[in-house]
């Protein structure tokens, strides 16, 4: 019995903050854009893809092939979703939203056409290999890291919302953008950088579990469907919500997959998200603004 | 019970206190009677090809989805981001009684009208609790609940290859002969949605479901009881798109909740609304078919189709601010050319 | 009597937009509402209508209580109002607008739509807007939306209509027509008007009676010239230096 409250509570800490990691990005947006990025999948997409493009195609080694990948994120994530869709009809949500699912889909089939499932992409970016042993938990050391990196990322995040400059007018921009233009605020350069920031944690998640986790072209959905019910839970761009919502969502899905039943973590993960939507709609967080 | 009266083209309904006024104007069915029968005349054209056959019955399937959503999205001032729950719903229905109890088409409609009714009463209420953009978050997320119950209760609903062995719709021994008859069905219940749900838009309800997309709070205090005319569309509409999924089990005689509940499906039904015409519903008609044929033309092309298609889609989107039969609306007078929303912004 | 509202409360957190107030209207009445800004006159306003629900107190109408009631129903019994800023249905034509209210503001029988078309052109035509009738109401200027929201507002056959600032942003010329055609509805339809309003000369002239908030609280009734010299009314518009220094 404790054995099992052990591996829960292990597993909530893990899972908890790879949907953190997850999910930061997408409140990002939510919080200072106030749109719904349901392309945000295209992120973990293009990370790995790209990587994999470079270090194939070019003979890049890691190292250079991460780094132009990152590169080529900035400059799509510009582009291809700021600047002709985001900026164009960031009052006409219908269409916004629509073009968003298109787009992603776009780039889930691009990489589907170039490296189906069948072509076996890998990205060697495992940091310690191995297995730990926490009581009678076995946990591969891979996911640890993750975990640690995630709570190293969100760290860094926080501070630069609360210390920076340029975090402040963020969360100014994201409580009363009209308040903020009065001040001088300028919004349109803070959205680009939103959005900018905003790829850095799907890079960071997917190069990291990258050895643990399944490849394959459509992992965009189940991970932009994780950061959905993490942002619904603690508030649409709420980022004290969401920290607070993602460990709650990690311990619901270790709960029901060491105790219940782990093929029904998905529907149990949903079905609490929507109970959650249709009793308290805000979800945890007090405001809809950032901090 | 129900007075009838009549003068010259006019004809007056009394029921009780509600009285309902239809004037036959046959000077402006010239268009719609060329439509209809050029539409008859294609699928005649079309028999022998079993596959052309699919292809309209698929567009027709479409827009039968369609029609009600639009009208869905005005007459609850929402945007429905899960049309396909109650494709998923109806179509699972049908093929259950279908293969486990035997019973023939018309019987497994008469049951899925039933579980559709029951469904779309349950979640009505979230019509009137959830604001514009949760709403659509809880629509986006249910069909995706009911794709992981199929998936658990396996051997029910037989998650990956779905359900086959369903009976077709219409059965007089000759395929060939099936096909094309269940074509022809299909126009029919197109257009027997579009003739239900056009009328409806043309009357006083209509203009309520207009009133309550623009400002609700107004249409409350104007004296409108928009609770209750909400959940009325929402279940009216829900359970049209469930006989749609009714339709496209017995047609096709298989039904895989992996072809129409995930995300791929719904961006197409969603597409066909807004290409088509943003919330018209004759928009829809035209949005359908272009998609379908779209689909079916790109399918020659290669694998490079799967690429293709959502790009094709997303150009438009961007570059018809009407949509398609905006193209031809534009030169003619509008009454009224609803405007979809996500969210309202409160003055 | 036919609004009776006794001690009426409403916060909205912290802040207590209507504190107390109790009046009455009697029938055939115009009675002005005025105060500073932030005063709650447009919170009572849709306390009465029924947008938002009161935490304390009663409010009558015909002798039923209201408080608590759904938007709709309180519009059956006989209540309308107009908006601040106007709010119309922007992608409705204005003769669509005012079908809404006369096919919904009460329980009608035998009525068609053509029948409510009619109506509607008859109340467009009542306010003069009878050749805007197929215009978007997007399309309209001010001074014809705010005779569309009256023309809206009548089309649900109102007993009591209260009146939001009508005059907010018109010109001399304008506001004469709209105090003229106010006064007009109320003798032809026979309403009893509640009438906020900023600008002194038309409400003092219009109304019969005045009732005064500050804060929340109601500090002054009676009849114009009462209220108008009163120094606490003074006082609360022009500060307290002033009410004294005229009182001197």
């Amino acid at each position: 019995m404790s054995d099992t409250i052990s591996i829960i509570l292990i597993y909530t800490f893990i899972l908890g903050s790879l949907y953190l990691l997850e999910s930061l990005g997408f409140s990002l947006i939510c919080g200072v854009l106030r749109v719904f990025h349901l392309g945000y999948g295209i992120a973990f997409v293009v990370t790995v893809y790209v990587t994999w493009m470079f270090m194939q195609k070019r003979g890049f080694g890691l190292g250079w092939a991460i780094l132009a990948m990152c590169a080529f994120q900035c400059l799509f994530t510009l582009l291809v979703v700021y600047y002709p869709i985001v900026r164009r009809y960031l009052e006409k949500e219908e269409i916004l939203l629509t073009a968003l699912l298109l787009v992603a889909m776009i780039g889930e089939e691009t990489a589907n056409y170039f490296y189906p499932v069948t072509a076996g992409v890998d990205l060697p970016t495992g940091i310690l290999p191995g297995i730990t042993k926490i009581g009678k938990a076995s946990v591969p050391n891979q996911m640890l890291v993750a975990a640690g990196i995630a709570l190293l990322t969100t760290a860094a995040f926080v501070l630069f919302f609360l210390k920076t400059r340029v975090g402040l007018l963020m969360r100014a921009v994201s409580q009363d953008i009209k308040s903020a233009k009065l001040m001088g605020t300028n919004t349109e350069r803070i959205y680009a950088l939103a959005m900018v920031l905003s790829v850095i944690p799907p890079t960071i998640c997917m190069l990291t579990i990258a050895p643990v986790y399944s490849i394959e072209p459509t992992l965009g959905w189940s991970l932009l469907q994780t950061a959905i019910l993490v942002s619904i839970l603690g508030g649409l761009g709420n980022l004290k919500g969401s920290i607070i919502a993602a460990y709650i969502l990690g311990f619901v899905a270790a709960l029901v997959s060491f105790a219940i039943n782990p093929r029904l973590v998905n529907v149990a993960s949903l079905m609490m998200v929507s109970l959650v939507l249709i009793f308290r709609p805000q979800g945890i967080g007090r405001s809809e603004s950032l901090w | 019970m129900v007075k009838i009266e009549h003068k010259r083209a006019r004809f007056v309904f009394r029921l009780g206190d509600l009285k309902l006024e239809w004037t036959i104007e046959p000077r402006y069915w010239r268009n719609h009677f060329i439509a209809i029968a050029l539409l008859i005349l294609l699928i005649l054209g079309l028999s022998g090809k079993p596959d052309l056959l699919s292809l309209i019955t698929t567009a027709n399937i479409y827009a039968c989805i369609a029609i009600p959503l639009a009208w869905q999205m005005t007459g609850t001032g929402r945007m429905n981001f899960g049309p396909q729950l109650f494709v998923g719903i109806g179509g699972f229905t049908a093929a259950l009684a279908s293969i486990y109890w035997g019973w023939n088409p018309w019987q497994s409609l008469f049951l899925t009208i039933l579980v559709s009714l029951l469904f779309a009463l349950l979640l009505s209420r979230l019509t009137v609790i959830a604001k514009g953009l949760y709403f659509s978050l809880i629509t986006l997320l249910l069909p995706l609940i009911f794709l992981e119950f199929t998936n658990i209760f396996n051997r029910v609903f037989r998650g990956e290859t779905g359900l086959s062995g369903i009976a077709h719709i219409i059965d007089v021994g000759d395929i060939g002969r099936n096909y094309l008859l269940g074509c022809l069905m299909s126009l029919g219940l197109m257009l027997v949605f579009l003739y239900v749900v056009d009328k409806v838009l043309r009357s006083r309800w209509g203009v309520y479901a207009a009133a309550i997309n623009d400002n609700e709070n107004v249409a409350n205090m104007l004296g409108l009881n928009i609770n209750r005319y909400k959940i009325v569309t929402f279940t009216m509409t829900s359970v049209m798109i469930g006989i749609a999924g009714w339709f496209a089990a017995h047609y096709f005689g298989t039904f895989a909740g992996v072809t129409y509940l995930p995300l791929q499906f719904m961006l197409k039904v969603l597409l066909v609304v807004m290409i088509g015409g943003r919330g018209e519903i004759y928009g829809c008609v035209v949005g359908a078919y272009f998609v379908a044929l779209l689909e079916h033309f790109l399918t020659r092309i290669g694998p490079i189709h799967y690429i293709l298609f959502p790009f094709i889609l997303l150009l438009l989107l961007l570059a018809l601010p009407e949509g398609l039969y905006g193209l031809y609306r534009r030169h003619r007078y509008k009454e009224y050319y609803p405007t979809l929303k996500v969210r309202k912004r409160e003055i | 009597m036919l609004l009776k509202i006794e001690n009426v409360t409403k916060g909205f957190g912290a802040v207590k937009a209507v504190d107390g107030v109790s009046f009455d209207i009697h029938e055939g009445e115009i009675v002005g509402l005025i105060g500073p800004n932030g005063a709650g006159k447009t919170t009572l306003t849709n306390l009465i209508s029924g947008l938002y629900k009161a935490d304390g107190g009663r409010i009558d109408f015909l002798g039923t209580n209201i408080v608590g009631l759904p938007q709709f129903k309180i519009c059956h019994l006989g209540i309308s109002r107009t908006y601040q800023i106007p709010q119309p249905f922007p992608d409705l034509t204005a003769i669509a607008n005012v079908v809404v209210g006369v096919l919904c503001g009460k329980h009608r029988i035998n009525l068609s739509f053509g029948d409510a078309l009619l109506e509607a052109s008859h109340c467009l035509e009542t306010v003069g807007l009878f050749g805007k009738r197929n215009v978007l109401a997007k399309d309209l200027t001010l001074f014809e939306l705010r005779t569309l929201e009256l023309a809206r507002a009548l089309a649900t056959t109102p007993k009591l209509m209260i009146i939001d600032e009508v005059m907010a942003g018109l010109n001399p010329g304008q506001s004469l027509r709209a105090v003229r055609l106010i006064r007009r509805l109320k003798e032809e339809y026979r309403l009893t008007i509640l009438w906020i309003e900023h600008v002194m000369k038309v409400i003092t002239e219009a109304s019969d009676r005045i009732e005064v908030l500050n804060y929340g609280k109601k500090i002054a009734e009676g009849p114009p010239k009462t209220v108008m010299n009163d120094p606490i009314v003074i006082g609360a518009y022009l500060g307290k230096k002033y009410a004294r220094s005229r009182k001197a």
